[in-house]
């Protein structure tokens, strides 16, 4: 009973993290309809530009983050100015989207392979700090990561609905092209988009990495597991996704407990075909298939 | 010189896997990310039975292409159904699954341990054991495959899959039972991929799950992609190009470290590039739209 207390304090964590993953997935998804592969890259990239400054150029912690995260969100933004948007002015399909976007994942995270090598890098040397709760043991990053979503994820909320820029993003959601009709700039709009999605990518490689390292190919099945917590939880809907973020956190905690580890990436994906199938809208979401809701 | 034809082998080995995919991608309209799984089910089924029941190299292979066919009905029933980036994903989501399998099932596929020693494959008592004897082998069935598949592009149900791909409504309109021509175009893309999964086991003599990863099943779409898809020609240079490419790049006399990396940022770039500018690729016919 401890141990499974225990693995679903460490799956809420997990969740924690998919659900930041997940969010800045379904920024861009949910908006452009853009299967965002890249959005793995940024991820890996996140936590290799923190990398850089904290660990190899020694600048202090808060600093390296704050100038890790807007260096991402311009690359975000110059992803979707430079590939994106030149492709949408072609009319080009979402399945090009998607391609160009695996092309863009391969080309960042081999360029980061290149640079830094294929092996794990550590942040963090040595020992972290635990705190234990009636024998549940939770190290401080797992602490900080639960912090740290829940204001973030209260920050989100607070922009989708209470911003002018929230009420943008979720008319784009709604219908891009009635947007641009009323004056709103569109193609601005995306660039934000994309980068919002960017940093929290680097938000949650950042503390993934300070809690157990990172090599540069973690990036696909972030993204993947991502992807898969939008899907589930009901496209086109905000907390939809971080709700599918903890499902899958606690699901792959479950089966590590019950297998092994090396059959969670297989049931992440057996959800999603039982969802594909079964209610493909996915969990809030009610009406139409998801794949049917129109751009 | 077996160097040379080293690479020939390997380049037989993709075409066969380009052209298979290429059913699916070029003539059907579904982009599958989950050949790589069928390339590897291919290759274990022959591995199982060459050693196992100590069948000849024909009888397995043909039994793998059908074990292989009929494996891939469970992948192709559910994805099927869904449409754009959802059949990707679902597609996707068995390369993982199915890789999974392969890597955990250590009773059956011994797991990250691999299977060595297989035999090389032996033909009315022939026994393909040079390099350069197998590049002709290789070449002899991929162009075996290459005219199967153009007779069955040409043949009325792959004018029916075309039509899938230009316009599913207008099929179904017609009277085409449009999931069981995909779910056929599925399997017999299956069954081609495994002859290159039987061809890549006798050649290594030696297989583990590692070959047959997600990454794998990305670089054999990239080949089909930047070779261009729907007809016969794209498919087979795209893997010429993308397998002479990492050679040329250890010509330049580029460390191999750098070099794998080089080579995985080359591939990106093109796929973009071709994507924006020249969406049929190098050439092929058809663009995705």
């Amino acid at each position: 009973m401890q141990l499974f207390i225990q693995l679903m304090m460490n799956g809420i964590v997990m969740g924690c993290l998919y659900a930041l993953i997940a969010l800045g997935f379904a920024f861009v998804y949910n908006t452009t309809r853009i299967f965002h592969i890249a959005h793995g890259a940024l991820y890996v990239a996140g936590v290799y530009l923190f990398y850089t400054f904290y660990n190899v150029l020694e600048v202090p912690l808060v600093v390296s983050i704050l100038i890790t995260l807007p260096i991402l969100a311009l690359i975000g933004g110059f992803l979707d100015w430079s590939v994106h948007q030149p492709l949408d002015r072609e009319n080009s399909s979402l399945l090009v989207h998607l391609l160009s976007s695996l092309g863009i994942y391969i080309v960042i995270v081999n360029l980061i392979a290149m640079i830094y090598g294929n092996e794990t890098k550590i942040i963090f040397p040595g020992i972290q700090k635990t705190f234990q709760f009636g024998g549940i043991i939770l190290t401080s990053i797992q602490l900080l990561t639960a912090v740290v979503f829940l204001i973030v994820f209260a920050g989100i909320l607070l922009l989708l609905h209470k911003t002018d820029l929230g009420k943008k993003i979720r008319a784009m959601r709604d219908d891009p092209e009635l947007l641009s009709v009323l004056g709103v700039n569109t193609h601005g709009l995306r660039l934000i988009v994309f980068s919002l999605g960017a940093v929290l990518a680097g938000i949650a490689s950042i503390l993934t990495g300070m809690d157990v390292g990172m090599d540069p190919h973690i990036g696909f099945s972030a993204v993947l597991n991502g992807a898969v917590a939008v899907i589930i939880g009901g496209v086109g809907f905000f907390e939809g996704a971080a709700a599918g973020g903890f499902i899958i956190g606690l699901l792959q905690s479950l089966i590590i407990w019950q297998t092994s580890a090396r059959w969670e990436e297989a049931g992440t994906f057996l959800l999603l075909i039982i969802f594909l199938l079964w209610r493909p809208q996915g969990l809030f979401s009610s009406g139409q298939r998801a794949e049917e809701v129109t751009v | 010189m077996n160097y040379l034809f080293h690479i020939l082998v390997m380049i037989n080995i993709y075409i066969i896997l380009a052209l298979s995919l290429n059913l699916l991608v070029g003539y059907t309209g579904l982009l599958s990310l989950c050949h790589a799984a069928l390339y590897g089910i291919g290759a274990y089924i022959t591995t199982l039975l060459l050693i196992h029941t100590g069948l000849g190299f024909l009888p397995s292979l043909l039994m793998a292409m059908v074990g292989t066919a009929l494996i891939s009905l469970i992948v192709s029933i559910p994805s099927t159904r869904l449409y754009g980036d959802y059949f990707v994903l679902a597609t996707l989501g068995f390369q993982i699954i199915i890789f999974a399998v392969l890597y955990n099932w250590i009773s059956v596929t011994r797991g990250p341990y691999g299977i060595p020693g297989i035999p090389r494959p032996a033909i009315f008592g022939l026994i393909f054991n040079s390099v350069p004897a197998y590049f002709l082998f290789s070449g002899i069935l991929a162009g075996l495959c290459a005219w199967l598949l153009y007779l069955i592009k040409t043949s009325p149900f792959g004018r029916a899959l075309k039509t899938i791909r230009e316009d599913e409504t207008a099929a179904a309109a017609f009277g085409k039972n449009i999931p069981r021509l995909k779910n056929t175009a599925f399997a017999i893309s299956a069954g081609f991929a495994a002859v290159s999964g039987a061809l890549f086991a006798g050649y290594m003599q030696y297989i583990d799950p590692t070959s047959f990863t997600v990454m794998e099943s990305v670089l054999i779409l990239s080949i089909l992609i930047i070779g261009g898809t729907g007809n016969l020609k794209g498919p087979v240079i795209g893997a010429v190009v993308m397998l002479l490419l990492p050679e040329i790049l250890r010509f330049l006399g580029m460390p191999d470290s750098i070099a794998a990396n080089m080579r995985q940022i080359i591939y990106g770039l093109v796929l973009i590039i071709l994507l924006r500018y020249k969406q049929e690729g190098l050439a092929g016919v058809y663009r995705f739209q």
